[in-house]
């Protein structure tokens, strides 16, 4: 299905051909590798390149070429992978064939991606320094808004008081104190950088054959001069607990986020095990912690758990009174010690597996929806199609879900309260 | 049973209407796994004043939504474990103007959709189950406080309006709900959940023919009179406040800012009207406007700034909303580009370039199934078949898009709602 084309050395192209949809999607990702000191530069560069180029010097003017091609849409694309940080662009435009007249909208967009990317308006052979500063203070303000949705502003912080050295503990867009250092020449520097050095991975959906692809994109890439580097591997997360936290700001609600660590990431045979235990622990409806906390006590309405499996690191919040943390806390603790003692019945263990057969059935449903499952996984080291996932989750016996359940250890609670 | 074919969309969209009264729409997707299914009511929050028999009813604030939650109880039955069962994911919301259940499925689809009719035609309320999902629900009415985004539109909606329900939370408050009794549970399923007042529509690689059986089968036929529902409610086009401003533990200023519109008609002259609002918020205050570049320059917005034209039953506004250090700033450069655009005008050339523009991000937008179900049922119950959209675009002249903008751009129909961080409150 996936079609793979090295353009050049460190270079690749990866097209999923498909006929199915109104509209063509097109990836870019510089592929680094997740670093304290340079989160942030990375994730400032796609912003700055859609200020403006040679030919379309402000927002405006590439507004009005996007709209041309039937309002194509460009956006940055930050996106952590493991132990890596991809940047790059994410474009969607319609395919050819719902335009008007015979017009074309795949080859221009790829020329208009080519000047993004490659003709950047500069100001004395670096970025503009007032394009660097706005989008500098951009990126912070969206830093510091990550306050005002409660529930990922508490995960965060649980996910930061677990991290010590791990990359896990960088936040995908960096930090403040980071983003303030960058200069022009500084961020422009590193931009020629990692376009000589990085991997770069270009992924296609849509009806255009992978050869013309290939033929269309070898112009825009053969222009670089590059000396390929390779990147360190994936690794598990091996950080010492650090102790609990409590936070108090004026909310209504509390926040409860309890971190739980296994040595079990998506590069590990039983991989599909611990997902399918994580969709019985806390995934959705018929989960534990729904069924029990929720629905059973009604002691909260939000309650959930993720796995993050490139880290083997599982994730539980709940939306709860300031009163009820101990209660809860409890609860979770003893529900989680029931999947280690096989405490579910066969509907509960067949429901966690469907739900998750389901969800990756759907994957070839979505141009974005296939871009992130491939372009993603390929980099965290997640070597199954959908199909070879799906009979990997089939085959997770009631034995194995305690078992690994068994591998899961308490490292960190967070808990976010009011200040009344 | 009615096929309509869309040759400009390359979709096809089977109609019909069941002897009990049911309407259904599917879209049929070969080559798709993922089957989507909404079961909609035209019954939604601003929905609380009624006639019924000769008799007159006010039901309490947050009374939709709570049916909503309560719908999932079945006697002696655990809903969610059957469509866990069957490999299905339910779920639900409440609007201000309609309610949706729905699922979606790659596997066992006639099993899930004959259990969705099922549970939302039984209605099943005892005194123990409702009094206890008020905890729920009061968590979630503090989840909503802590929000913002609800927190600004809720003011604002309180500002603007003065007897329109959009006045009111959909969830309502704390005090509403505990008003609600089975019996006014039973009172609403009973006059709301009839099939002549809904729509099934599913999306996916399905049997039309199979999904009108299943739904003929699991409905019994609408009986007795329909209610008769107030949909109108009396307000002047100047808002009552003007000026908003709320504390609440954010990290900068965030802004909605509205101008009252008529409220719409129904079909074809509704929706027209809606893309004309769209196409001049798009000239006023879009991506590619003299305003946005000006404004994201000068650091007043960032790319969280945007808006367009929005309706709900009895309403209508052309809203905007984002971050910004000074959102009475982004109001002012509002009021002055509109005078700007009045005397210079949109050429041709300008026109068709913001349709090519819109038209392609709805056609996009068509890849996305929730998109496509959710839009079909909303503009199903104002009486307009949503894929008629592109002849829409193609009759939209500029004399109109100037005259929305004379018209609704005006400072006496203009709210801000502002949000701003804790400590600047207390300066």
């Amino acid at each position: 299905m996936i079609k793979t084309i090295e353009l050049f050395p460190g270079i690749v192209l990866r097209c999923f051909p498909d006929q199915r949809f109104k509209q063509g999607c097109l990836s870019i990702q510089l592929v680094r590798p997740m670093d304290r000191e340079e989160a942030a530069v990375n994730a400032l560069i796609p912003a700055v390149l859609l200020r403006g180029t040679e030919n379309a010097p402000d927002l405006r003017a590439i507004t009005l070429r996007l709209d041309d091609l039937y309002g194509a849409a460009v956006g940055t694309l930050v996106r952590r992978v493991g132990d890596y940080q991809a940047t790059g662009l994410y474009c969607s435009f319609i395919e050819d064939r719902f335009a008007l007249e015979g017009d074309r909208v795949l080859e221009p967009m790829i020329g208009f991606l080519e000047e993004l990317l490659f003709q950047p308006l500069l100001e004395d052979g670096v970025f503009r320094r007032d394009f660097v500063e706005s989008e500098k203070r951009n990126l912070i303000l969206t830093l510091q808004s990550q306050l005002n949705d409660k529930r990922i502003y508490a995960n965060n912080r649980l996910i930061r008081s677990m991290c010590t050295w791990d990359s896990f503990g960088v936040p995908r867009l960096g930090e403040q104190e980071q983003v303030e250092r960058i200069t022009a020449e500084g961020a422009y520097r590193h931009y020629r950088r990692i376009l000589e050095e990085s991997p770069i991975e270009l992924f296609y959906v849509g009806a255009a054959r992978p050869e013309q692809m290939a033929e269309l994109l070898k112009p825009v890439f053969g222009k670089l001069r590059r000396t390929p580097r390779g990147l360190p591997e994936q690794t598990a997360f091996t950080d010492p607990p650090t102790g609990d936290h409590t936070e108090q700001l004026d909310v209504a609600q509390g926040k409860l986020c309890m971190g739980f660590v296994s040595p079990i990431t998506l590069r590990d045979d039983r991989f599909a095990a611990l997902q399918v235990c994580n969709v019985l622990f806390g995934g959705g409806m018929t989960s534990k912690l729904f069924m029990q906390v929720r629905e059973a006590r009604s002691l909260c309405y939000d309650i959930g758990s993720g796995y993050h499996g490139s880290k083997g690191i599982v994730t539980v919040s709940a939306g709860i009174d300031f009163d009820k943390e101990a209660a809860v806390k409890g609860l979770v603790l003893e529900l989680l010690e029931e999947c280690k003692n096989g405490v579910f019945t066969a509907e509960e263990l067949a429901a966690a597996k469907q739900a998750l057969i389901s969800q990756l059935q759907s994957t070839h449903d979505a141009p974005g929806a296939i871009e992130g499952y491939y372009a993603s996984g390929l980099l965290s080291g997640l070597n199954k199609t959908p199909a070879q996932y799906i009979a990997a989750v089939q085959a997770v016996t009631a034995e194995q879900v305690a078992q690994v359940a068994g591998t899961l250890e308490l490292h960190t609670v967070y808990f976010l309260k009011g200040v009344r | 049973m009615e096929k309509r074919f869309y040759p400009q969309l390359g979709e096809t969209v089977f109609w019909d209407t069941l002897e009990n009264g049911l309407t259904v729409a599917v879209v049929p997707k070969p080559g798709f796994s993922k089957k989507l299914c909404y079961f909609v009511t035209d019954f939604g929050a601003i929905h609380r004043q009624f006639t019924l028999d000769g008799q007159d009813y006010t039901v309490p604030a947050g009374v939709a939504h709570y049916l909503e939650h309560k719908l999932f109880d079945m006697p002696g039955r655990d809903v969610a474990a059957e469509f866990a069962a069957l490999g299905a994911v339910p779920n639900a919301f409440t609007g201000y103007d309609m309610t949706a259940y729905h699922f979606s499925c790659t596997e066992n689809f006639e099993q899930s959709l004959a259990l969705l009719l099922e549970f939302v035609s039984t209605p099943y309320f005892t005194t123990e189950s409702v009094e206890k999902e008020q905890g729920i629900i009061g968590q979630e009415i503090d989840m909503n406080a802590d929000s913002p985004d609800t927190q600004i539109f809720e003011t604002l909606m309180g500002g603007m309006y003065r007897s329109h329900p959009v006045r009111t939370p959909i969830l309502g408050t704390r005090e509403s709900i505990a008003q609600i009794t089975p019996e006014i549970l039973r009172l609403c399923h009973q006059s709301f959940y009839r099939p002549d007042n809904m729509l099934l529509c599913v999306v996916g690689d399905v049997d039309p023919e199979q999904v009108c059986r299943i739904a003929l089968e699991k409905l019994p036929e609408a009986a007795g009179p329909k209610p008769a529902v107030r949909r109108k409610w009396q307000e002047e086009m100047i808002c009552p406040r003007s000026d908003l401003c709320r504390a609440m533990s954010v990290s900068m200023p965030m802004f909605q800012l509205a101008f009252k519109c008529e409220a719409a008609d129904r079909g074809y002259e509704a929706v027209r009207r809606e893309i004309v609002g769209d196409l001049a918020a798009e000239a006023l205050f879009g991506e590619s406007s003299p305003l946005y570049l000006r404004l994201y320059e000068q650091g007043l917005i960032d790319s969280s700034f945007g808006g367009g034209f929005e309706t709900i039953e009895g309403m209508a506004m052309l809203t905007a909303s984002g971050d910004s250090e000074d959102p009475k700033a982004v109001l002012d450069g509002v009021l002055e580009e509109a005078s700007a655009l009045l005397r210079r005008g949109i050429t041709e050339q300008e026109l068709l370039r913001m349709k090519r523009s819109a038209l392609g991000r709805r056609i996009r937008s068509l890849d996305s199934f929730d998109s496509v179900c959710f839009r079909i049922c909303a503009y199903y119950f104002s009486g307009f078949d949503y894929f008629e959209f592109p002849a829409v675009y193609r009759d939209v002249t500029r004399q109109e898009i100037l005259d929305f903008v004379r018209n609704t751009v005006t400072e006496e129909r203009m709210c801000l709602s502002v949000i701003v961080p804790d400590e600047e409150a207390q300066v």
